[in-house]
């Protein structure tokens, strides 16, 4: 109401409010911690719509992901490629999931998809190998990250196809009402 | 059914779709496991994450038919690049459902539908962009109702508008946001929850302190008389001398009511008193009550499931860590919990022989024996402290005696609770969470106790003692009490932590840093806020004490808590614990507030010269008096009415008794059917998953079969498949190059 921006137009940023679970004020401050980034490549007017991607090295230097140890892997869900660069719309999709408004289910899906390694639709026993390491940065021995992969797959697997599914995940979750509050960035 | 394709392929596709045991409103997530090897198709799940040489599935938007079904469908919806016309179709004539689906809801139910669409940002605003185009053209059609539908959408479209900016100011003037940032990137999610348990009660606070200042005491002050007392310091410790005879305390307030010009607005204060302590104790229940639910719902879903819980440590990394060093910590944490895990599962085979049953049992029983003792034994030496205090005050007559007995009591409840805490030295627990309950158990019991011994000194001796306004007396020694627990509180932070830092840093450095007592913390927040409520009737400022109060110890905890305090080294379950936090600030903390309210009020003689409800034989009598002065004037006689037949009568409470025991009941079973439903679909899932075994082992057999009768005619394309999975590999090499559809009707006949 009568804010005085000249980044995005009145409907650009009606469907961003639409879209994402953030107010106007907060599209705003999000846009500038974008434009912060890479000041010399993110235009100041958004209107027209520009095709502009902030490389990856940027994005995993902002104080809220630099020391997340899946960074790389929630750069890649949310970006357009799968490579990590993301372009605005990527951006504000990301930090709307990780909010504290996105329900349960959104969540799960895109953890489902980041712990997800390989991409296949499935978290196998090479993509929990991959995430234990990520988590205890090479503490464990590799008997016991094997070790703790065969027990997640035991405790989790509900249909017994040796990996998980994403209603496998979401089941898992629905035992874990930590995840909502954990599975949360705050910018 | 082999088709003679360029690459004979055959994918098993089971769906998963129980046929008799349906439950209506369950979404019935139809997810195509595909068990297929495709050797020049790319499988691609969805355009979030497609491969980076398929860019053509960019071009198309891919909607799944329901919301519920898209979040399987948009991982496992297949874009072959050979097969592209039924795709594409069946793509299209999906997206048409989801806007169909969308197009009847109300405009507030399609944003929260269309954000909680697992799509990126450019397809939910296309999405959004055709519903509103197709809602148009709908709107276009019916001319009659074009005037109502325009003005109910521009209403619904401002309403938004309004909370959208109300949101905003809100989040504006939201307190301490960064503050709670930078504290849970260095400790994580458990520690937070405690400071926003110390907010969300703070809240409270604020609300019942506007609602007393408006409505009693700025009238009061309107009124006041002239304070004729001396104030010394002591005052702001002790509640006495000056701040006996301000708006602070009940004896203060004048039961008259209160004319200003001419009598054209009267200001009834009995009335006023009494209604506005019930409106804000009816406010915090109903508050209370609806936030209960609110957590219940969300964390209690299904507490017969109780896994080991390695899953929930690998999947619930708390991403709201981002301190350098705290995360390094926190993977250092995490591989100790994970060994001690793994350990635990591996020793969980091991029974324990009825000796060693037997000692565990009885060292239970000891514990709770002693426990429960020294909190009794505590209880009584404060009602004999209590008992005796009046005669010792009558002796000595320094004004500062009567700090005293809340000094004991703060001792109390600084010692105890550390006690408690040494048991676990001689206990031990099956599961680590039966420990934390069992602590905050006893604590809440020795805390409750009390407060409880005091509310029954405080009603039955000195209410019925005959002294001269004894509810004054009982809000100085509540506002005593909260005091020195505040006093205590601080004394705590800023000596006892510092100490205990000096002595883990410097002098037994093994000890390292001590860890944040979550549970204490909040135990002792639950107990003041107790305090708070009971004393709001004797003491209108009481909320606004406790809101300084809160405030300064929200900035006390936070320096300490960065000085002397490391990350938590074990998982907490914040949510779960939480849950039970608010359950016993309603149960325990606020049903006994409201006991005690009620005893006062229907059962007490208020003081005969002092305060609002001077001279009358109980406190509800002035409830009465006001019914009898409305059933003299003809225009209020409705309230009458309802005073007599609702509020006032035996039959109508006994009906409305009954009625919420049958719907309880009946919600009962339907849990109970709802837990047997999940069961049942559990044990399918797990059929499911054998008959896909099953068929993959006979399609190899038959595979093999056939390899060896012609084994010229099938070309063997291997796909280099990344995934060392071992079973999947199997089932890679199993299914490769074979593709069946078959639907589940025929494979489950258990269902």
């Amino acid at each position: 109401m009568g804010n005085k921006q000249t980044v995005f137009t009145h409907e650009q940023l009606e469907a961003y409010q639409d879209c994402t679970f953030f107010t106007r004020k907060e599209i705003m401050r999000l846009f500038y911690r974008y434009q912060d980034l890479a000041p010399q490549l993110v235009p100041l007017d958004y209107t027209s719509c520009p095709d502009v991607k902030v490389p990856y090295e940027l994005i995993s230097s902002m104080p809220e992901l630099k020391d997340n140890p899946f960074r790389q892997r929630i750069a890649q869900v949310f970006s357009e490629d799968g490579d990590g660069h993301m372009t605005l719309d990527n951006f504000l999709d990301m930090f709307s999931v990780m909010s504290e408004m996105a329900p349960r289910d959104l969540k799960a899906y895109y953890a489902f998809k980041i712990y997800d390694f390989n991409n296949d639709g499935y978290i196998c026993a090479w993509d929990l190998e991959q995430t234990v390491t990520k988590l205890t940065r090479g503490e464990l021995s590799a008997e016991e990250v094997s070790l703790v992969c065969e027990k997640v797959l035991d405790e989790a697997d509900g249909d017994h196809d040796g990996r998980l599914s994403l209603e496998d995940f979401q089941n898992m979750i629905l035992r874990a009402p930590d995840f909502l509050s954990t599975f949360h960035i705050r910018i | 059914m082999l088709s003679d394709d360029q690459v004979n392929e055959i994918i098993i596709e089971v769906e998963n779709v129980p046929s008799r045991v349906v439950p209506e409103k369950t979404p019935v997530n139809s997810s195509f496991s595909m068990v297929s090897s495709i050797s020049d198709v790319n499988v691609t799940d969805s355009q979030s994450f497609s491969s980076p040489h398929d860019k053509k599935s960019k071009q198309l938007l891919r909607f799944s038919t329901s919301l519920n079904e898209s979040f399987s469908q948009a991982l496992h919806s297949r874009r072959s690049v050979g097969i592209d016309t039924p795709c594409t179709s069946h793509e299209n004539i999906q997206g048409q459902k989801l806007i169909a689906s969308l197009i009847p809801m109300t405009s507030r139910d399609r944003i929260k539908a269309i954000r909680n669409q697992p799509r990126t940002m450019e397809e939910k605003r296309n999405l959004r962009k055709m519903v509103d185009k197709e809602k148009s053209k709908h709107s276009h059609r019916m001319f009659e109702l074009n005037c109502c539908a325009q003005c109910l959408s521009s209403i619904s479209r401002a309403y938004r508008r309004s909370k959208n900016s109300l949101s905003e100011l809100l989040d504006y003037i939201s307190l301490w946001q960064k503050t709670l940032k930078v504290i849970g990137s260095k400790f994580g999610t458990s520690v937070l929850s405690y400071f926003n348990f110390l907010r969300w009660l703070l809240k409270f606070n604020i609300f019942s302190f506007i609602v007393t200042f408006s409505f009693i005491i700025i009238p009061q002050f309107t009124v006041a008389e002239k304070n004729t007392l001396q104030f010394t310091g002591l005052e702001l410790l002790t509640g006495a001398g000056y701040f006996r005879d301000t708006v602070m305390y009940y004896g203060f307030y004048t039961n008259s009511t209160i004319r200003h010009g001419n009598g054209r607005a009267s200001y009834n204060m009995q009335l006023a008193y009494i209604f506005t302590i019930g409106a804000c104790l009816i406010i915090c229940f109903f508050s209370l009550l609806f936030s209960m639910a609110r957590y219940f719902r969300n964390n209690f879903i299904n507490p017969h499931i109780y896994s080991r819980g390695i899953a929930k440590l690998i999947f619930c990394w708390d991403f709201t860590v981002t301190n350098e060093t705290a995360v390094k910590l926190r993977q250092k944490n995490l591989s100790t919990e994970i060994r001690e895990n793994l350990s635990e599962i591996l020793q969980e085979n091991v029974k324990l022989t009825l000796n060693q049953q037997l000692i565990r049992l009885s060292a239970h029983l000891a514990a709770w024996f002693v426990s429960t003792g020294v909190a009794v034994a505590c209880c009584v030496a404060v009602y004999y402290l209590a008992e005796n205090n009046s005669e010792f005050l009558k002796n000595h007559k320094d004004p500062g005696a009567v700090l005293l007995l809340p000094f004991i009591v703060s001792c109390i409840n600084l010692a105890v609770p550390r006690l408690y805490s040494l048991f676990r030295l001689v206990e031990r627990y099956e599961m680590p969470r039966h420990e934390v309950y069992t602590l905050l158990i006893r604590n809440i019991f020795l805390k409750i106790s009390i407060i409880g011994i005091l509310c029954y000194y405080w009603l039955n001796i000195v209410a019925q003692a005959g002294e001269e306004c004894w509810e004054t007396l009982i809000g100085q020694e509540i506002y005593r009490l909260l005091l020195m627990d505040f006093v205590f509180s601080l004394a705590d932070s800023f000596l006892g932590e510092f100490l205990r830092r000096l002595i883990g840093m410097q002098f037994i450095t093994s000890l390292g840093l001590q860890e944040f007592d979550i549970a204490r913390n909040v135990l002792e927040l639950i107990y003041a806020q107790t305090l708070v409520w009971i004393g709001t009737f004797f003491c209108p400022l009481l909320p606004f004490i406790q809101m300084i109060t809160l405030f300064i110890m929200f900035y006390v905890k936070n320096i300490s808590l960065m000085m002397n305090f490391q990350p938590p080294s074990k998982a907490w379950r914040a949510s779960q614990m939480m849950t039970f936090f608010i359950f016993l600030l309603f149960f325990p903390s606020f049903t006994g507030v409201l006991c005690t309210l009620a005893i006062t009020i229907w059962r007490l003689k208020p003081s005969a010269d002092c305060g609002p409800f001077r001279g009358l034989p109980f406190f509800i009598h002035s409830i009465y008096g006001w019914i009898d002065s409305l059933s003299k004037r003809p225009s209020y006689l409705w309230v009458v009415w309802i005073y007599q037949n609702l509020i006032g009568s035996v039959h109508f409470f006994f009906i409305l008794t009954l009625i919420v025991l049958i719907i309880t009941y009946l919600y009962w079973q339907i849990t109970e059917g709802r837990k047997i439903m999940i069961r049942l679909l559990h044990e399918q899932i797990i059929n499911e998953g054998k008959d896909k075994m099953f068929l993959i082992e006979k399609l190899t057999k038959l595979q093999d079969m056939e390899k060896r009768a012609n084994t010229s005619s099938f070309t063997q394309e291997r796909r280099d498949v990344e995934q060392p999975g071992a079973l999947y590999v199997k089932e890679h090499d199993a299914a490769f190059d074979l593709r069946f559809r078959r639907s589940v009707q025929e494979e489950n006949p258990k269902a």
